[in-house]
């Protein structure tokens, strides 16, 4: 297909390939030519050599000798009137080049990693030697991640007048240590011991219609080797003091136990049965990610029972973290009354700081709302709880505004949807990386978080992404962060956020798991700043809980991508196929401007195989 | 894969909707597909009798063992199925 004089332009350095036959003696024009964007597929296989081909803007307007077929390169050969390749004099840069070298006086980013050729190859270890070769050509969104730029600073962000930051509200968490989960005559917390009350189930299974039987399972570290079914949530077990509400005051924790939701309908079948989790405990959890268990950690896990057929309806997933609630919240109200200050081992402030003279960021956070598991329930009176708090389906999607504060204490319980590795439990948005990460950086301002969920229908999708686009534009900011879990539809709207957000003007940086399976399906001209979450060695989505949620690691980058967005430099492009290369290249270099170890979480490949695999291996 | 690159074009019929899902029989009687809501793209409501299209390939086995912790769960599964069953039909007698 030929290109308009602006493509042309766009791609004046790239090789000048004739898009259909062409007759001696024509004047080479941009309709001549063929987009460089389809030349890497075709250089693999074979079609297309690029070998001594002159570049678009030496061979426009220059008169072809000879008759060429289509997806000819043009070579000296068979252009008379060609223009010489310029030297890369200063008075020929553009100003705009001259301009932002001025600015950007750090140093260079590195060249891209080592291309693996024109295929990623997979290697499976399973004894035999499996390789896979995953295309993944998309134009626009193929492996979405780019090579960070120079600089991570932010010279221009000094502050024009010396303005003082702004405590707007705190949080302060009183963490209580819990070292035994017992069963008991009444739910009580005595020293590091939690009480539950025996016969508390069928008080949870009387509470919903649906569920037909609850069962409760403390689990210790030495039971984790334990089978268990689809993990649906992890969740803190968290109440606030007074009548403090979700984002202020001062919340009362539990350290060392989590409750954790499991269940099947009444067939057995697992409520969220695409790619569940279920299994034995210990091989399918990824320790340490924000929305999972840590090691060491007590799990008071319900395996709750609903009604056939329901796992996949909207009232099933919520009547099982209805009736896991009823326990939750006696535990809470057991958290309440106690009154021995003593058992307080750690107090933790969060202050919301705004930071006015610096440049004002908003985290645009993407939750699912195509229905069913597919569900958030947004604000509860409680952290994580269910009571008072509104399904964001109910809501229709659309974009609600709150504090950074209210999402780390618990505004979002997540009916968590398919994908184990990618979803993200109610846990992790108590710890969510970003929100943390933003709101304790001094250079920029965090102004809040924005939640939208992602509708099922195309037009609904882009109705909710023109919300967050108008609301960003009148929230008046500098940079913003888009962020999705999972992958599927929702990617949609996520690229439809970001072309909302970037066509006002402003620097956006998406942070998604995309790698080989998750690629995005659609792409636009203002996804240029890509943060990719994946950390599985193979770059797809696995049944090992959390494995690919946003981590610290990948807060940092989007971090520094967006000063260096915000301050104008340019990100390399992405390379066309997805290499972990990229991102351990873009690690490096923020630890370096940085001058700090960015530790990497480890990967599926650090648990534990099943005894009948490791035998065969030894 | 040996085959990986070979894409088709494949159409088929949706036959169940859900909340969460949607079950879709593929056309010629070549099979049944049942994906999570958020792998499907959606221009219009979700009615059951709608067409829908892919492109897909043909599945490659990855190697000759099976992989202990899927025939561990399936059994699981089996089993606990088993026991429902008894116990239902226990409950019906």
């Amino acid at each position: 297909m030929s290109i308009s004089a602006e493509t042309a332009k766009e791609h004046a350095k790239d090789p000048a390939v004739l898009c259909c036959r062409a007759e001696a003696g024509i004047t080479i024009q941009a309709s001549n030519l063929e987009d460089p964007a389809i030349f890497d597929d075709l250089v693999d296989s074979n079609l297309l050599n690029l070998d001594g081909a002159l570049k678009i803007e030496q061979v426009l307007g220059a008169t072809l000798t000879k008759t060429c077929d289509s997806l000819t390169p043009l070579t000296a050969d068979v252009l008379e009137g060609y223009k010489a390749e310029e030297e890369e004099a200063p008075a020929a840069a553009p100003a705009e080049e001259a301009e932002a070298a001025e600015e950007a006086p750090q140093m260079k980013a590195p060249a891209a990693a080592a291309v693996s050729g024109g295929v990623m190859k997979i290697h499976i270890g399973e004894g035999k030697d499996i390789d896979i070769e995953l295309p993944v050509g998309f134009n626009g969104g193929a492996a979405a991640q780019v090579e960070l730029p120079a600089g991570v600073q932010v010279p221009g962000a000094a502050p024009v007048k010396e303005l003082e930051p702004k405590v707007v509200r705190s949080v302060t968490r009183k963490h209580y240590q819990i070292t035994e989960v017992k069963r008991g005559p009444e739910t009580k917390i005595e020293g590091t011991t939690l009480y539950i009350r025996e016969g508390i189930e069928q008080e949870a299974i009387d509470s919903q219609e649906l569920v037909h039987n609850l069962k409760i399972d403390i689990i210790t570290p030495e039971q984790y080797h334990t089978y268990s079914e689809t993990i649906m949530d992890v969740q803190p077990i968290a109440t606030k003091e007074g009548d403090a509400e979700i984002g202020s005051g001062v919340t009362r924790v539990l350290d060392g136990v989590v409750i954790m939701v499991t269940g099947t309908d009444d067939n057995g079948v697992q409520i969220g049965e695409f790619g569940s989790s279920e299994g034995y405990l210990d091989e399918n959890i990824m320790w340490g990610r924000p929305g999972a268990p840590e090691k060491g950690e007590i799990f008071i896990k319900t395996e709750v029972t609903i009604k056939e057929g329901t796992n996949m309806e909207r009232p099933g997933p919520l009547a099982a973290h209805s009736a896991t609630d009823v326990i939750t919240q006696e535990i809470r109200e057991a958290l309440k009354a106690v009154e021995d200050e003593s058992l307080v081992v750690n107090t933790e402030t969060f202050d919301q700081v705004r930071r006015p003279g610096r440049k004002k960021v908003v985290i645009v956070k993407e939750i699912m709302g195509q229905g069913a598991m597919h569900d958030n329930l947004i604000l509860p009176v409680e952290p994580v709880g269910v009571l008072g708090a509104r399904p964001n389906v109910d809501l229709g999607n659309v974009p609600v505004m709150m504090s950074p504060l209210e999402v780390l204490d618990g505004a979002i319980h997540a009916l968590t949807c398919i994908g184990p590795a990618s979803k993200e439990m109610s846990r992790h948005y108590w710890r969510e990386p970003l929100v943390l990460e933003a709101l304790h950086d001094e250079e920029v301002d965090l102004c809040g978080v924005l939640f939208v969920g992602s509708p099922q229908i195309n037009a609904e999708k882009f109705y909710v992404s023109k919300r967050v686009g108008m609301t960003v534009e009148a929230l008046d900011v500098d940079g913003a962060f888009v962020t999705t879990e999972g992958f599927g539809n929702n990617h949609i709207d996520f690229a439809s956020h970001i072309e909302q957000i970037g066509m006002r003007g402003v620097p956006v940086v998406g942070m998604s798991f995309c790698a080989v399976q998750g690629a995005l399906v659609v792409g636009n001209k203002y996804m240029t700043h890509m943060v990719d979450n994946n950390k599985s060695e193979s770059g797809i989505e696995n049944e090992v809980l959390a494995c690919n949620t946003l981590c610290k690691e990948d807060a940092v980058r989007a971090l520094a991508m967006l000063k260096a967005a915000m301050d104008g430099e340019e990100v390399k492009a992405p390379e066309k196929k997805w290499n972990p290369n990229v991102k351990a290249n873009n690690v490096e270099l923020i630890s370096k401007t940085m001058n700090q170890t960015i530790e990497l979480v480890a990967n599926e490949q650090s648990l534990p195989m099943s005894q009948k695999r490791k035998e065969k291996y030894d | 894969m040996k085959y990986g690159d070979k894409i088709i074009y494949m159409e088929g019929v949706i036959v169940e909707v859900h909340d969460g899902c949607v079950g879709i029989d593929l056309k010629g009687r070549l099979g049944y597909l049942k994906i999570p809501m958020r792998m499907l793209i959606t221009d219009y409501p979700l009615v059951v009798g709608q067409e829908v299209g892919w492109n897909m390939s043909f599945i490659e086995q990855l190697g000759p063992e099976a992989n202990e912790k899927y025939v561990s769960n399936h059994d699981a599964c089996l089993k606990r199925q088993k026991e429902i069953k008894a116990q239902n039909g226990d409950s019906e007698e």
